[in-house]
């Protein structure tokens, strides 16, 4: 059983104050948790060290499936490969940032990866943000949390210039370039996200705008416009595989734009391969029974327990569990039903004393940087809330 | 750890709570007029019948609106309607779904070409008509194999793949209203909350 600790919970007025219109879902309930997951310095220690060897484990699978060109396998559209492989090739098309999911690493359990949301993570806002408000107003300022992410997420805007650890140089080498945040219209909290994220840049000492992404114009030969200016950098939280097939003009477009240079997009079209979910059984295939791996597959695992899962898919849809025998236990609906499927071993996630199950979400910015929780049930869905943490 | 810190300086040093007061949103109305949209990108193909049954790409360039030129061996031209494309591209997806394409056979028995389905799907277009088996097909270094194979001339098969690599000075003008009003977002959704990342 995990350890929870009860707080006075922030209030709507001031979380819509900083911006963060999310606070409620739709059945009235907080998404933000009242209670902190209180964990060790070990246990966090432990979720900084696997979240970088993970990310040196997906490096590594990602090459593997370059260079054997496996992007059909693990379900990368065609007309994108392309473009990965463009911003594979070079520096300059910099890994933002990702958030690693996983089970365990409280309640003696061990770490395992769920999946990665390298392209377009959300959650940044309440781990960066809220959940370091909920210790301040509740005077637990003298308490610590495993949070760097606001600073790591300026020092990484920095390196996409400076392309190394140290950031010393960054005014020496940053030549002014536009650097332009895009969301699409109509979802505050991808907004919100992308606004939060402009601002960072900002104070990394980007000159930065923001437009929506039917606003901007794109050009294979001129880059990437908004009212009239160029912009060199861009960032959209826009998954690259809607993209390629919601809009497969722009698709091309945006490969042209990075072939001639034109512009650089955040977070890079790499990034889908470490995305997908089809990587979680490349990597079981280079590491067999890695300790922080699941075992995944494409096929049915014979004789246990596990998660089916779409490769693209999101917010826990069409996710079952099966039995043994392959029989569903338990499973949502939702859109991705067509899409390729993984078969994931299943590993039990902490519960509290209502029964509900924690999984760690640990955002990475060219290290570990941020810890953060939800909590639902077996499987997490949109419904799920937000749990921040405590280090005691 | 240096990964643990106390946070009292940051969002205080920041002014974050302005700057993102100023930009906060409702979860807006998004009848925004929608943008025209753009033509579908597609292709010219002429492709000519080598021997009864057997074509190749004699040429190809990029184009708004996808034709296919016909010639066959009399000396007539036919230009395929789109329900014609479309069944060929069909018929051609069915038979890579069984393996029975020549598309994707290691060495395709005829050196004449293929048929007329398998040269279509050779062709940019038929990667651009046939996107939904695209996938299965670009995976494949037999049919990447056989496309070269399938261009009358190895400079036939350069020039349309650098045409189409390149940016098409004839539409040179910018291009916008990507997801205009069509993106699915969370409006569609209970929550509220974003549909990524989850």
């Amino acid at each position: 059983m995990l350890t929870l600790q009860k707080t006075t919970a922030l209030d709507t007025d001031y979380l819509e104050s900083l911006g963060f219109v999310w606070h409620t879902d739709s059945d009235e309930t907080s998404y933000i948790s009242d209670e902190l997951v209180v964990i060790s310095e070990t246990e966090a220690e432990a979720y900084y060290e696997a979240t970088n060897e993970l990310y040196d484990m997906y490096v590594e699978a990602a090459e593997h499936v370059i260079e054997n060109n496996l992007f059909h396998e693990i379900g990368i559209p065609f007309n994108l490969v392309d473009v990965i492989k463009e911003s594979w090739e070079s520096d300059v098309h910099w890994h933002l940032y990702g958030r690693f999911d996983l089970a365990g690493g409280i309640d003696n359990k061990p770490i395992k990866l769920l999946e990665f949301n390298a392209d377009t993570p959300t959650a940044l806002f309440e781990t960066a943000i809220i959940q370091w408000a909920m210790l301040k107003q509740n005077d637990l300022e003298e308490e610590s949390q495993f949070n760097s992410l606001y600073e790591a997420l300026i020092d990484n805007f920095k390196r996409l210039v400076t392309l190394q650890e140290d950031v010393s140089n960054f005014e020496e080498v940053y030549d002014g370039w536009s650097f332009l945040f895009t969301s699409v219209k109509g979802n505050a909290e991808e907004e919100n996200t992308v606004k939060l994220l402009q601002h960072i840049a900002t104070e990394a000492g980007y000159n930065t705008e923001f437009a929506y992404i039917d606003d901007i114009e794109f050009s294979s030969e001129d880059g990437i416009f908004y009212n009239e200016q160029n912009y060199e950098l861009w960032f959209k939280l826009i998954p690259w595989e809607d993209i390629a097939l919601e809009e497969s003009d722009l698709a091309m477009l945006l490969t042209n734009i990075i072939k001639s240079q034109k512009a650089i997009i955040f977070n890079p079209a790499y990034t889908l391969l470490f995305q997908s979910k089809g990587l979680l059984k490349i990597l079981w295939d280079l590491y067999p029974n890695h300790p922080l791996l699941l075992e995944t597959s494409f096929e049915v695992l014979e004789g246990q327990k596990q998660v089916k899962k779409p490769i693209f898919g999101r917010e826990g849809e069409n996710i079952s569990i099966l039995d043994e025998n392959a029989n569903s236990i338990e499973k949502t609906e939702g859109d991705y039903d067509s899409h390729k499927m993984v078969y994931q071993a299943y590993t039990e996630l902490a519960t509290d004393s209502k029964g509900l199950s924690y999984q760690a979400g640990i955002f990475y910015a060219y290290e570990a940087c941020g810890l953060g929780f939800r909590k639902g049930g077996k499987i997490l869905d949109n419904m799920s809330k937000f749990v921040g943490h405590i280090v005691k | 750890m240096k990964y643990i810190k106390k946070f009292s300086t940051i969002a205080t040093a920041t002014g974050l709570g302005a700057l993102l007061a100023t930009g906060m949103t409702g979860c807006g109305d998004n009848n925004q007029p929608q943008q025209e949209q753009a033509q579908a990108k597609g292709a010219t193909v002429i492709i000519e019948e080598t021997e009864p049954g057997k074509y190749k790409i004699l040429d190809e360039s990029p184009a708004d609106e996808t034709t296919i030129v016909l010639k066959k061996l009399d000396g007539t031209k036919q230009i395929l309607t789109k329900s014609e494309m479309d069944a060929l591209v069909k018929e051609e997806a069915a038979k890579v779904d069984n393996g029975t394409s020549e598309l994707t056979k290691a060495n395709p028995a005829a050196s004449g070409g293929m048929g007329l389905g398998g040269t279509i799907m050779a062709s940019m277009a038929g990667a651009m008509l046939g996107s939904y088996i695209g996938n299965k097909l670009f995976g494949n270094q037999n049919y990447q194999n056989n496309r070269k194979a399938s261009y009358k001339s190895p400079s036939t098969y350069s020039k349309s793949k650098k045409s189409f690599s390149q940016p098409r000075k004839s539409t040179s003008s910018k291009r916008s209203g990507f997801f205009g009003g069509n993106k699915k977002s969370s409006s569609s959704r209970s929550s509220g909350r974003s549909s990524y990342g989850g």
